[in-house]
């Protein structure tokens, strides 16, 4: 089971990459964990790329389902989100 | 007078060359505060239903609003409203940049351009000179070249090629801004006027000048550090938005078929930032938040770059990935005085109708071949050009196609797909000058900012169109940058974890208390927030959020009858066959569900099953008809 990971322009400069492939998740909670291990150790860079991003599977935000917990399918993309402002 | 104002209008006759002075009508400002308020009841006034909107009983209003003049941060901004030709409704558009205060500073609130000249023409205004002359030498120039052309004393609003030459959706270019969307710069076309340019020394008044000082520097301060205004418009441009709405699944790709774009965070504004940004001059003047981007285009040199929509419209939506290349069509845009939203939503459209065998435009999705050239042709009307000059709707009147023509009344549709913000589509269907997110910002509250509603249900998704577009009506007459509502979420929402319970919890909450949010912003009470405090020391009257969203209802109303009057009705209330009917979203069957929150929509407004607004709510508001 593969799912896409979106990942924020920060995030996407560490891995050289705007998204990786993930493997084996059955949950939101396990999409992160996997994607975690791609980047350094450093807990204070990881918390700084990853800050203030919300996660939304297929566009649609975890918080309007069952949050980390929601489950994830084959192929499903899940973004991390920043908020943004303009137009 | 009030304070805050010139104190007066200038109407100008192309035709009979005559120009003439009038108080301002402090009636009005009261009621419509100016800019496209004020721009809105002149044109209702003056003009018999019917008329041709590029003929020369068009009305072109240059019109300014209270806060122009001053140095408050984002208000260098005026609106211009004319009969739109490109949606046969209202037409108006606002412009930054530096047109504004010159304009205020040359003594007038307000400048109508009656008739048509029989030969190319530019008005220059030095406080009471007022002068005609022609233009037959910037005839045919880009806008860039005619404002260098015509030096650094005056501020210019200045039409290109395409508006020279009709294309439907031509803009005025003032600095580097453009007031782009409806078609205003092919008005001014029609009467054959290049250019308008502006100076004087005129004093402005306030009420209570230490007091706006005081408190604008604390504005300035509260703008330094907010995560959007201080952090990422000022790092990133609008640009920024493009991350977001490529990952909520509303990013315009391909005309619409899809909302995520693979290779969208090659043309982002963090991009843009990384590999082109070369500065931030073509910023408006005044303001701290400089979301303008300045690029290099090769064989031109440092200009303006694109925005968030023109990366979306002529990027993921052409499926193009090189900022490159949409950097220069933005320059051709922006050089041949053109929208790029409208521009980008009508090559989109030709290219799939080519697709479909039923046109030949001679581009097509995700090559950049051909495409500069036909940007020109546009301008130009040349060859194809001629066709894609006219915007999407009278294309597919023409040719077919009309399900996946992505326009709302003629104007096509900005860079939210409705499928997954629905408020955003109420706002697209009922905004009066079309498929617009300008004039409400919906999207704000359910998709792109820190803090938002579920957009995927019915709550509340018709009451934020309506708040949103009531403040947007208003926001558009002070003149202020619609940008300066994104200041409104504090940063302590911004800094908080938005995969959190108590985020959750918030928009929970947010998402059930309808009447509480239209009552709590419908209060008249002390002034809260940076403009209606600044009204508030500028004009002397006291200007609340609720008479703020009392003014703005005025205005949407006076606007929606003023396009009942020319012979729009509910049947345009609504969003393109392909937003209404296809699936993005994986587990949906359908789009937009605009016909289950419509309803609701009229009956908030206080609006007939027909969308007309009844006689009690035109009292109630004090619209005039
Ligand atoms: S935020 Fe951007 S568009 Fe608005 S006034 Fe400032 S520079 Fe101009």
């Amino acid at each position: 089971m593969s799912i896409t990971v979106q990942l924020t322009y920060d995030m996407a400069r560490e891995v050289g990459s705007p998204t990786i492939q993930v493997s084996g998740a059955e949950t939101v909670s396990d999409v992160l964990k996997l994607t975690r291990e791609r980047f350094s150790q450093d807990e204070e860079n990881y918390a700084q790329l990853t800050r203030v991003a919300a996660l939304a599977i297929n566009g649609v935000l975890i918080n309007y389902r069952r949050g980390k917990k929601t489950k994830v399918q084959d192929g499903d993309r899940v973004s991390f989100v920043k908020a943004a402002a303009g137009g | 007078m009030i304070k805050g104002y010139a104190g007066r209008t200038l109407t100008v006759n192309l035709e009979t060359q005559e120009h003439h002075f009038e108080p301002l009508d402090e009636e009005m400002a009261r009621l419509y505060i100016g800019g496209k308020g004020y721009g809105v009841r002149l044109l209702y006034d003056m003009t018999e239903p019917g008329i041709d909107p590029l003929s020369a009983e068009n009305p072109l209003i240059f019109a300014t609003g209270p806060l122009n003049g001053s140095v408050a941060p984002q208000s260098n901004r005026f609106a211009v409203v004319c009969k739109s030709p490109l949606t046969g409704g209202i037409g108006n558009a606002t412009c930054g940049g530096s047109f504004a205060y010159a304009l205020k500073r040359a003594g007038i609130d307000i400048l109508i351009v009656k008739g048509a000249a029989s030969a190319p023409c530019r008005l220059e205004v030095e406080n009471d000179e007022v002068r005609i002359l022609p233009a037959a030498d910037l005839w045919g120039e880009g806008t860039y070249a005619t404002q260098k052309a015509l030096g650094k004393k005056y501020k210019h609003a200045v039409i290109g090629p395409a508006g020279e030459n009709k294309v439907l959706y031509a803009g005025i270019v003032s600095d580097e801004r453009i007031a782009g969307r409806t078609g205003v710069g092919a008005v001014m076309g029609s009467k054959n006027l290049k250019a308008v340019s502006v100076t004087g020394n005129h004093k402005l008044e306030m009420d209570d000048p230490e007091a706006f000082k005081a408190y604008t520097k604390t504005v300035r301060e509260l703008f330094k550090e907010h995560p959007v205004l201080g952090e990422s418009m000022k790092r990133f441009g609008t640009g920024a938005i493009l991350n977001t709405t490529n990952g909520r699944n509303i990013l315009p790709t391909r005309n619409f078929k899809y909302g995520h774009y693979d290779e969208g965070m090659s043309i982002s504004g963090e991009h843009m930032e990384e590999h082109e940004l070369v500065g931030v001059k073509s910023s408006c003047m005044h303001c701290p938040v400089t979301c303008g981007r300045d690029v290099e285009v090769e064989g031109v040199g440092r200009v303006k770059g694109p925005e968030y929509e023109t990366l979306a419209l002529l990027g993921s939506n052409l499926e193009i990935s090189n900022l490159k290349d949409i950097n220069e069509w933005n320059y051709l845009a922006d050089d041949l005085g053109m929208d790029t939203i409208s521009l980008g939503g009508t090559i989109s459209f030709a290219m799939e109708l080519q697709e479909k065998g039923a046109f030949d435009v001679g581009v097509k999705f995700g090559d950049p071949a051909g495409l500069s050239e036909l940007i020109r042709d546009i301008g130009h009307r040349k060859g194809v050009g001629d066709d894609l000059a006219d915007g999407s709707r009278r294309m597919s009147e023409r040719f077919g196609g009309a399900e996946f023509a992505m326009h709302v009344k003629g104007l096509e549709l900005s860079a939210y797909d409705p499928r997954g913000s629905y408020a955003q589509g109420v706002e697209y269907a009922t905004t009066n000058r079309g498929g617009c997110h300008v004039q409400g910002a919906s999207m704000y509250f359910e998709s792109i900012g820190p803090l938002t509603i579920n957009p995927q249900n019915l709550k509340l998704k018709a009451d934020i169109p309506i708040v949103q577009q009531n403040l947007g009506c208003a926001i558009n007459s002070m003149v202020l940058c619609i940008f300066s509502t994104y200041g409104m979420i504090p940063a302590a929402i911004h800094n908080m974890d938005p995969n959190s319970f108590s985020h959750r919890l918030l928009s929970r909450l947010m998402e059930n208390m309808g009447p509480l949010f239209r009552g709590f912003m419908g209060i008249k009470a002390r002034p809260m927030v940076w403009w209606e405090k600044w009204l508030t020391y500028i004009t002397g009257q006291t200007l609340s959020s609720g008479h703020l969203q009392e003014i703005g209802a005025r205005i949407f109303n006076l606007e929606r009858i003023y396009n009942l009057r020319e012979g729009l009705t509910q049947e345009q209330d609504t969003l393109p066959s392909r937003i209404l009917n296809e699936p993005i979203f994986p587990g949906t069957t359908t789009g937009h569900p605009l016909d289950q929150i419509l309803p609701r929509y009229y009956k908030l407004r206080g609006w007939d099953n027909n969308g007309v607004p009844t006689a009690k709510t035109l009292k109630r508001l004090q619209v005039r008809t």
